[in-house]
């Protein structure tokens, strides 16, 4: 079942422009990524924060509202972020053309 | 020998050298010493302050403040003013303090404020420590030394330490900022010192305790840091083995997959002019492009295309049932594929798999999470996409009960309430299954021909909105119909269709306002395709435009004249019988030639799947249907009838013609002899 998660990580990773693919646990640990060590505890820290903020903003707005997911767009590249109640999947992709 | 003495000597030399060099290490130490000793002499009885204050009064004139000895007398003349206070009781200090003190405080306001500031920027807090302490002790000392002015100033400042002391004493908790908390009677206390030394006291104990929490805390982050970075593999490798984990990794995989795939570039900008697109309007419906293909490296590749078919539920979803393939020995044989046609990704959204050949695939229809598939071996297979497994959840059983041969034909007919699975294998029996309990058929026919031959079933369908009748093809090339209930259940009629295997059935599938549901096509290996009336035992027509094997053939699911086939030459045919029966509307290859196996429409009948003998499906697009079609249609098929009835007494007479002919000769040649 593992290389079933090895799967999907590879097959997001083969996706033309993504750069990398991070697995964050609840606890902001990167427990799988395609990324450099350092990088990685860099993203899953800083996005663990930022989905944080962005679940409290969500429901704030709306009690029986809830975050499913997470696009940031940046000049250089976009972050995809698809947060959830234990774990974190974030993929970072260069636009394409 | 020489040479020894030369080394005894220069050893001698050395130690000497080294001696000297001792004995002036010696007496520098010594000089030194004594030097210090003077020094320390000299300092005692000079005056030491006086060289303070000279460079403390150099300080203070370099930031443009009045030399320490003005202020010092200042200072003098001031407190003179208030000897009593000196001898007051520590209870009453603060209360005498205050009172005291406003008089010199209005007084001397503006050069106040301006001294605070210059002393806090100019001493670092950490020194204040040791340095109020050491005022502390050594403040007799120091009093003496400057006698009038320090006496003065060091009795006030004196009951105040005492005072300090005394409540230090009794009541340990106490310090220096509960005795000075409120403002005025700070500003009132710094009014009062000289500038430069004393004020250190109240900033000392404020500040150092910021330091002291704030060390605790970065240590605490440090642990923090240290803990993130703990996590060693097998830790990694349970949490990823973890069901909440691959229910996670499934559903945001998908998620971001999709997200991926999306291709919308959002900041188009259209004021730039751009590149219109250019006139593309060809209004005929005959045009057909290739969308995309769905293509898997490890699970389709080199598998035949068994079947195709739709979703009712999400028009998207195309499900395909593959072959086994040679290349791969290790995987499984039988493949199931959910492809999406909405997300351009390239991936398939599910894949199913079991042990055997799939030959026959359906969406179970009124349970949108269920897949049924029929197998080469004769079982029937239920596979759910909720449950994070690509086995099947349920198969039935390898029994006489059931299925013993591949099950070719595979169809869920009925209703919400009432609804059964149809499936029928080649040595002709029909089940009829409850999705709930494959463990057992609900109903078996055996499809005899004549009450002695079983009917070999390659294809199976049902007219539109039947759940009773149906028709079969058959390897023998005949086409049966019958029905599953009633009296006389199993195989009504046979017509001899073909001159080779049946390779697909399909009954015209577009609802409309005339009742077209008698209509029927068949494909076979013999090349044709024939188009059918349940009505009638002769084909309406045939079409005999391929030349290969016709593997499939299916009507359109919305417009009624419309029909697509497939050939194993790689040809996808799409007809029109209301504008020609003899040309097709349109045709387009395979990439790479490979066979076509099968063909289906989308529900809204703008897309066309197509499944090869390599694993591949190519998706096609065409335009629009028109909507004056059925009319136009029946049109079409009397002019068919009418062709068919006019050739038919045109060979009559033909053949009269041949007959007659011959038997005009016939008499000629008897009369000559």
């Amino acid at each position: 079942m593992a290389n079933e998660a090895d799967e999907t990580v590879r097959k997001l990773s083969s996706h033309k422009g993504v750069v990398g693919v991070v697995v964050v646990n609840g606890e902001g640990i990167p427990i799988k990524s395609t990324l450099d060590n350092h990088v990685s505890v860099q993203y899953a820290g800083l996005m663990g924060s930022l989905i944080d903020k962005a679940k409290a903003v969500v429901r704030d707005l709306d009690p029986t509202n809830d975050l499913t997911f997470l696009r940031i767009r940046s000049k250089k590249s976009e972050v995809m972020v698809a947060p959830d109640k234990d774990f974190i999947l974030i993929v970072v992709q260069t636009p394409i053309e | 020998m020489s040479s020894m003495s030369d080394r005894k000597a220069e050893l001698e030399r050395k130690k000497a050298k080294l001696q000297a060099l001792r004995e002036e290490k010696d007496r520098r130490r010594r000089e030194k010493e004594q030097k210090d000793a003077e020094e320390a002499t000299q300092r005692a009885s000079t005056a030491p302050g006086h060289d303070v204050r000279k460079e403390l009064d150099e300080i203070l004139s370099s930031l443009g403040v009045a030399p320490v000895k003005d202020v010092l007398s200042s200072l003098s003349s001031m407190t003179s003013l208030t000897p009593p206070q000196t001898a007051s009781p520590d209870a009453s200090l603060p209360h005498t303090d205050k009172s005291s003190l406003p008089p010199h405080g209005a007084a001397k306001k503006p050069n106040v404020l301006q001294v605070v500031s210059v002393q806090s920027t100019d001493i670092p807090p950490k020194e204040n420590v040791t340095y109020t302490k050491q005022t502390q002790t050594t403040t007799s000392s120091v009093g003496e030394l400057r006698d009038g002015y320090m006496d003065d100033w060091w009795r006030t400042r004196k009951a105040h330490a005492t005072d300090y002391y005394d409540e230090y004493n009794l009541n340990p908790v106490l310090e220096w900022e509960d005795e000075f908390t409120g403002d005025d009677e700070d500003a009132a206390f710094h009014g009062k010192l000289p500038p430069g030394i004393l004020p250190h006291g109240l900033p000392t104990v404020k500040e150092v305790q910021p330091a002291v929490t704030a060390v605790p805390q970065e240590k605490k982050e440090e642990e923090k840091e240290k803990k993130i970075r703990e996590l060693s593999n097998d830790e990694k490798q349970t949490i990823m083995l973890s069901a909440e984990f691959q229910k996670f990794i499934s559903r945001a995989g998908r998620v971001i997959e999709r997200a991926l795939a999306e291709s919308v570039d959002i900041y188009t900008d259209y004021t730039g002019g751009g590149d219109s697109e250019s006139a593309q309007d060809d209004k005929s419906d005959a045009r057909l492009s290739l969308v995309r293909t769905f293509y898997d490296e490890r699970w389709s590749r080199g598998r035949c295309v068994t079947c195709l078919d739709w979703s009712p539920l999400h028009p998207e979803l195309l499900l395909a049932a593959y072959h086994n393939s040679d290349d791969a020995p290790h995987e499984p044989d039988g493949v199931c594929l959910v492809w999406n046609t909405k997300f351009k990704k390239t991936t398939p959204e599910d894949i199913f798999h079991c042990q055997s050949p799939v030959m026959s695939a359906t969406f179970a229809r009124f349970h949108q999470n269920l897949i049924l598939g029929g197998t080469y071996s004769g079982q029937i297979v239920l596979w759910d996409n909720r449950v994070q497994k690509r086995t099947p959840i349920q198969r039935s059983p390898l029994s006489s009960l059931a299925h013993t041969h591949p099950v070719y034909c595979l169809s869920v007919v009925g209703s919400q309430n009432a609804h059964n699975l149809i499936s029928v294998s080649t040595d002709g029996r029909m089940c009829s299954w409850s999705l709930d309990m494959l463990s057992q058929p609900q109903e078996t026919l055996e499809l005899q021909h004549r009450q002695s031959k079983a009917v070999a079933v390659t294809c199976l369908d049902f007219p539109h909105a039947d759940v009773n009748n149906f028709v079969l093809g058959a390897e023998d090339g005949n086409v049966y119909t019958g029905c599953r209930h009633g009296q006389r259940a199993g195989v009504a009629e046979c017509v001899e269709a073909h001159a080779g295997p049946v390779t697909s059935v399909s009954c015209h599938a577009a609802a409309g306002t005339i009742d077209m549901s008698h209509l029927y096509l068949t494909s076979s290996v013999d090349w044709s395709v024939k188009l059918w009336s349940l009505k009638e035992n002769k084909p309406l027509y045939s079409f005999e435009d391929s030349s290969d094997y016709v593997s499939d053939a299916r009507w359109s699911p919305v417009h009624p004249a419309l029909f697509a086939t497939v050939d194993a030459g790689g040809k996808l045919v799409l007809w029109n019988l209301n504008r020609d029966t003899e040309v097709p509307i349109a045709s387009i290859s395979s990439e790479e030639g490979a066979a076509f196996n099968r063909v289906s429409w989308s529900a809204g009948g703008s897309l066309v799947a197509a499944g090869d003998d390599a694993g591949k499906i190519s998706l096609y697009e065409l335009a629009e249907p028109r909507h004056d079609e059925w009319t136009k249609l029946v049109y079409t098929l009397q002019d068919l009838r009418n062709n068919q009835t006019d050739e038919q007494a045109e060979r009559l007479s033909i053949t009269r013609n041949a007959l007659g002919h011959s038997l005009r000769l016939e008499i000629m040649s008897w009369l000559t002899t």
